[in-house]
């Protein structure tokens, strides 16, 4: 089917309301998770092989960089989280309306970055 | 273009229910995880060779790569449009998924329950 109609999609000109990169973000965090699966299966052979392998995983864990990995992870599985159960709710109709899906989607942003402060906190606990 | 791959209502379907053990077993893994009152090697692969535990992680193995395979597959579709290339990075998420999967599963029978029997 060629189809010959001008799209216009600049995703950098475009300003998604708030629910828009709710949207998006759950997107992208799942992506990230994806990534991440591979190298939690790595971690979890290495963690179970020998008490050395888990000291290993430890050590591993509490790398500079890697924390910086673990810390857009939580993000992503927070953000992904409370944005799926926003999602099945509006499935079940409920937050449909216009207002409500936008105080939804910021209480998927505020759930998830309450969620990375947590985790941060207890890093430097 | 009608491929099974391709279709829509049972991977949404699918998608949900995976989506609901997903969530109720990350809160149930996080549960564990704090109210732990001490860590280790031990006790973390006692914890694994729990019956309880290892059906559950088991199950959210699984759930996470339909999961996973159906959000990806979703997203190529959406964004990729060059049918070769869709195909190629297709096969690629498969196969890491695939791979994955098998890997966790080798760990989970061999090296947490048949270990731990023999021993």
């Amino acid at each position: 089917m060629k189809d010959k109609r001008p799209v216009y999609l600049n995703l950098f000109k475009i300003r998604l309301p708030v629910a828009g990169m709710v949207s998006l973000a759950h997107r992208a965090s799942g992506i990230l998770l994806f990534i991440a699966i591979p190298f939690a299966v790595y971690l979890l052979d290495l963690s179970v092989i020998s008490s050395d392998g888990f000291a290993e995983v430890m050590t591993i864990l509490q790398h500079p960089l890697v924390l910086l990995v673990e810390v857009m992870l939580v993000w992503a599985l927070a953000h992904h989280f409370f944005a799926g159960i926003r999602f099945l709710l509006i499935d079940a109709d409920i937050g449909v309306e216009k207002t409500q899906a936008k105080y939804g989607a910021w209480l998927v942003v505020l759930a998830s970055v309450i969620i990375v402060a947590l985790f941060i906190c207890e890093l430097v606990r | 273009m009608s491929v099974y791959v391709l279709e829509g209502l049972r991977p949404w379907v699918i998608q949900r229910v995976s989506g609901v053990y997903i969530a109720l077993f990350t809160v149930y893994l996080i549960y564990c995880g704090v109210s732990a009152e001490q860590t280790g090697f031990e006790l973390w692969r006692a914890w694994l060779f729990d019956p309880v535990n290892s059906v559950g992680v088991g199950l959210f193995i699984i759930a996470v790569l339909f999961h996973a395979w159906i959000g990806i597959r979703d997203v190529i579709l959406d964004y990729i449009h060059n049918i070769m290339l869709r195909i190629f990075i297709l096969a690629l998420v498969l196969g890491v998924l695939a791979g994955s999967g098998l890997w966790a599963f080798r760990i989970l029978a061999f090296r947490i329950l048949l270990l731990s029997v023999v021993n």
